[in-house]
């Protein structure tokens, strides 16, 4: 957008990212100050804030970025790839205790990880999001690998995660590993190279970002509604997105209801349709719902995985030693497949963003000259 | 009891403007008493109120202004006399009743005194209530000194009984809340015997039955009445003139102008060239008397306040006699020789006679100016309107704007006047975004909760005051329940009519005088109306800021009582909750991320902005240690600790 806002404070962040509603509720700007505050799934303003320069306005995932520098910073250059970011490993898994996966989403990965992170001390505090009243969500900071196990399944409403770390990050806490959607990897990652530093201590105390695989969340207010036009919201116990048949299922205690995706798809988030990135580029380890070639009932017990840093691949090689996580083999088309699709979601998402500002030079927060964007755009 | 209360028949007494009215009533040997709250009208109720006992009186605070005048009437009706005051917007509540009252005629001495508030120093507005008077064809007298205050009152009384008729005396701030010495009259001994008759004919004015109708009948009975007063008004003693004999140009004034005009011809050095007819009576006009001063002069100046009032009525008469008199050059507001609004001063009259006259004016040396404007801001600390330390009302605009923003639809208040009229202010986080009348705020609500088939999703908040839910808001409560419209009513229950020094309200147990009063309980009411209820503790900022929210995103009609007394209430004052203390080392000043955040958005006055450290503190000279700023401060500097009780 046009730098017709004065400064880099919260004035520009408010124009430029929440009246635009590209706000992804991430997080990032909360809990820094007392000037915004994370609500049901939005992020609003309290009082006006003067500062021309915030780090609100410097760590939100929708004010420009130097992708480019961001990679340099935390990839090794020649794990890099276009389409879904740095690759060290990829591999198809799932927890080994089937208990942990009853309690999550897919595979239970991303809960074996962060307990086992947990457990060996990697870290003392993990930010996950957990369901709160009404369907809402928000990040929550735990210590313990059980309360990470209990709040395991896919959220698919914004959960403000980051404002859960900037609080645990002014806390006794000092080694911090969080489960971060895209939006919130890429806040975390902009935090990391400390625009502010004298102000900027905290973040040396992240030492795990686990990425989940995100394509979109959706507006709680609006999502509210129409649930409620199928069922009691106290009988949802759940919600996925069968492969391949253009809707959401809605478990409830009595069964899955099917909702066609004509319904879903203006429920969401403004922020998520110029979204470019589908498997969390920014993480040290990132992990989504599997596409194998199998039944969905057989499917939805695994996980992909993507390993990004050593942190990361240090991670799932330890839990590989202690048999935390079970592999299976990768056929060979599934990560072709998966980078065509997040492939697919930069492209439309920059024709999105183009719309939108009606000129290729203006992509909204990131930058036409970004590697990745002129391999797209040429 | 007040002093000049005992002062004995020919005395001199320095008594502010209101006294004088009281003391005028008591000299009249009034017997009722009736009225509402209301700057710059209250002392009248309040100081005849601490004499009650002594002047065998009866004195209420009523509910609001029509029921006062009510009572009032009644008083009148059984024989008695009886003085109803009120504020200007007093007499627009009152004005149903006083159109009927009018009709029907008084039995004994009725005066409504309106003080209005030119320039509404202590208003919402620059109500003008001198135009009731034609409206509603009643006598209106307006005092010009502390004097005329007294003696006009208690010529009121006796000129009411003559016309049988309602007699307005009309005080404006500056009369009613200024002093000046009074020469005391003699208090009568006798007290009233009340009887109500209406056994005898129909139409008797002294023994039927009481009522506008046979409306032809009474009107025109009211228009005979009213060529009496011009008869009597011919001859008053409160109209007087100063001047030459021919002057070469003729002020015409009323009220406290008379002294600004006084003031500025001494100024100006012009009392020789130019006449000040001052009148007393200014409704209706004595038309002989005004015709004569006319006469004398080709120029005239009308110096009022407020609406161009006396103008009008004087030009009107100068129109009808312009054959005998000849045509005048009028000035006034009309012309802008006078300001259209605010209030008056000898300063701005100067400075329309000195144009008029061809005179220079200078109302003060330059130099002088700029010294008197630095001396004043170097002593005098910079404060802007907002409300005290300790004020309940900021701590619940704080929840309130906090939830209006988590709710983040764009929701807002409909305020209401009073002290919580700050809430548009920064002192109140800028949430009221409307204000009217008292109880506009439920009943602007009201429709704004039913334009939902219009489109319209934004939430809103109704707040007023204890006082004022008795005043005006009840019938707005009725209407939002049975209209079904979705809003939240917020009652910010300190306690007492604050704003105008702690009158009691039907909501407390004592009465005008001091007794032991029935209580009628707010949220009783509330509940039977069939609104859901709920009472918080503003000064617990986040349970508020929950239950606000939660509320917000019900259907149907909701009151929030947020119950916290007045920081100035007579019963809390001196009375500490904890003494607050900043802890330095937490305090992080500019490094702090908080942006200033209580001294830049709480902007209590308890807390100041060191610039010396770089860091808050508690000015302990005027905080009054509520603590509420303790759960405010994100790094926990500000501390609340026990009172050390001295």
């Amino acid at each position: 957008m046009s730098d017709t806002i004065q400064g880099h404070g919260q004035a520009a962040l408010r124009t430029r990212v929440r009246e635009t509603k590209f706000c992804t509720a991430c997080g990032a700007c909360v809990n820094l100050c007392p000037y915004q505050a994370y609500y049901q799934d939005e992020v609003v303003t309290l009082h006006v804030c003067d500062l021309q320069e915030g780090r609100c306005f410097a760590f939100c995932p929708r004010t420009a970025t130097d992708l480019d520098s961001l990679r340099a910073r935390l990839f090794d250059p020649q794990d890099l790839t276009p389409e879904i970011g740095a690759v060290k490993d990829y591999s198809i898994c799932r927890a080994a205790d089937e208990k942990i996966r009853r309690q999550a989403q897919h595979g239970g990965t991303v809960s074996a990880l962060m307990s086992l992170a947990l457990e060996e001390g990697i870290i003392d505090t993990a930010v996950v999001a957990q369901g709160g009243d009404r369907f809402t969500h928000q990040g929550v900071a735990v210590g313990e690998a059980a309360e990470v196990r209990k709040r395991g399944k896919s959220k698919f409403i914004a959960a403000g995660t980051i404002a859960a770390f900037n609080r645990a990050a002014q806390s006794d806490s000092q080694k911090i590993g969080v489960v971060a959607t895209p939006c919130q990897a890429l806040a975390l990652a902009k935090m990391r190279m400390k625009p502010f530093p004298e102000k900027d201590n905290n973040i040396d105390k992240l030492k795990l970002v686990v990425g989940l695989f995100c394509g979109w969340t959706l507006s709680w207010k609006k999502l509210i509604p129409l649930l409620k036009t199928r069922t009691n919201l106290e009988e949802i116990v759940g919600m996925d997105i069968p492969p391949g048949k253009g809707q959401v299922a809605v478990f409830t205690q009595t069964g899955a209801i099917a909702i066609p995706w004509e319904e879903i798809d203006p429920l969401v988030r403004e922020g998520c349709r110029i979204c470019l990135d589908t498997t969390a580029e920014f993480a040290d380890i990132s992990v989504g719902s599997a596409r194998l070639p199998e039944d969905w009932e057989t499917l939805r017990s695994w996980n992909q995985v993507i390993v990004r840093t050593k942190t990361g691949q240090d991670l799932i090689d330890l839990a590989r030693k202690k048999g935390i996580l079970e592999f299976r083999e990768v056929p060979a088309e599934v990560l072709e497949e998966l980078k065509k699709a997040a492939l697919n979601k930069k492209r439309t998402a920059l024709k999105t963003i183009m719309e939108k500002t009606g000129t290729p030079e203006d992509l909204i927060y990131v930058d036409r000259r970004d590697s990745v964007i002129c391999r797209i755009l040429g | 009891m007040s002093k000049w209360i005992e002062n004995k028949e020919g005395m001199r007494v320095l008594l502010m403007g209101n006294e004088a009215i009281v003391r005028g009533a008591l000299e009249a040997g009034v017997h009722v008493a009736a009225g509402y709250p209301g700057t710059p009208s209250s002392e009248i109720i309040e100081n005849l109120s601490k004499v009650a006992r002594e002047r065998h009186l009866y004195v209420e605070w009523s509910t609001n202004e029509k029921i006062s005048l009510e009572v009032a009437a009644a008083a009148s009706f059984a024989g008695l006399r009886a003085i109803c005051p009120m504020k200007q917007n007093g007499v627009n509540v009152a004005s149903d009743f006083l159109l009927h009252l009018a009709g029907s005629g008084t039995r004994g001495g009725l005066v409504l005194v309106s003080c209005d508030d030119p320039g509404a120093l202590s208003s919402a507005n620059e109500g003008e209530s001198r135009h009731f008077a034609r409206m509603i064809e009643i006598p209106l007298l307006e005092p010009g000194d502390f004097q005329e205050a007294k003696d006009m009152t208690r010529w009121a009384f006796e000129l009411s009984e003559e016309i049988k008729n309602i007699v307005m005396v009309r005080s404006v701030t500056r009369l009613s809340h200024a002093s000046g010495s009074v020469r005391l009259g003699k208090l009568p001994e006798k007290k009233g015997t009340a009887e109500f008759r209406f056994q005898g004919p129909f139409l008797n004015p002294d023994t039927g039955p009481v009522s506008s109708m046979p409306v032809a009948y009474h009107h025109d009975l009211q228009h005979k009445k009213l060529d009496r007063v011009r008869e009597l008004f011919e001859e008053s003693p409160f109209n007087t003139y100063e001047g030459p004999e021919k002057p070469e140009l003729l002020v015409i004034t009323s009220s406290a102008c008379t002294l600004y005009c006084r003031e500025a011809l001494n100024l100006l050095g012009l009392k020789d060239r130019v006449g000040l007819l001052k009148l007393g009576t200014t409704w209706p006009l004595p038309p002989k008397l005004v015709k004569s001063y006319l006469a004398k002069a080709g120029k005239i100046l009308i110096v009022e306040e407020v609406i161009s009032f006396l103008e009008d009525s004087v030009k009107i008469l100068a129109a009808e006699q312009a054959a005998e008199i000849g045509i005048k050059t009028f000035y006034g507001k009309n012309d802008g020789s006078i300001p259209m609004i605010g209030e008056l001063n000898p300063d701005l009259v100067a400075a329309g006679l000195s144009k008029i006259m061809g005179v220079p004016y200078l109302s003060m040396d330059g130099a002088y100016e700029k010294e008197a404007q630095e001396a004043a801001g170097s002593l005098a600390p910079g404060r802007e309107l907002n409300f005290c330390p300790g004020c309940p009302h900021r701590a619940s605009f704080w929840s309130i704007h906090k939830a209006l923003q988590l709710d983040n639809r764009q929701g807002f208040v409909c305020g209401d006047i009073g002290c919580y009229s700050l809430g548009a202010l920064p002192a109140g986080f800028q949430s009221v975004k409307i204000a009217h009348a008292m109880g506009s705020g439920l009943g602007l609500a009201c429709g704004f909760g039913k334009l939902g088939d219009f489109g319209m999703d934004q939430p809103t908040i109704a707040v007023c005051g204890d006082s004022t839910f008795f005043h005006a808001v009840l019938p707005a409560l009725v209407n939002a329940i049975h209209q079904e419209a979705a809003t939240l009513l917020i009652i910010l229950d300190n306690s007492g009519t604050a704003m105008t020094g702690f009158q009691p309200h039907p909501g407390l147990p004592i009465n005008a005088v001091g007794q032991e009063a029935p209580k009628v309980d707010i949220a009783r009411v509330c509940e039977a109306m069939g609104a859901k209820v709920v009472i918080r503790d503003p000064f617990n900022l986040e349970e508020t800021r929950a239950t606000i929210n939660a509320l917000l995103e019900q259907g149907g009609v909701k009151v929030l009582i947020l119950r916290q007394i007045c920081a100035l209430s007579p019963e809390k004052k001196g009375k500490e909750d904890y003494r607050m203390q900043i802890d330095e080392s937490r305090c992080l000043g500019d490094e702090c991320g908080c942006n200033h955040l209580c001294t830049r958005i709480f902007r209590c006055p308890g807390l100041i902005w060191d610039k010396g450290t770089k860091k808050s503190r508690i000015d302990e000279v005027i905080c009054v240690g509520c603590g509420v700023c303790a759960d405010i401060c994100p790094n926990g500097a500000i501390m609340r600790e026990e009172p050390v009780s001295l």
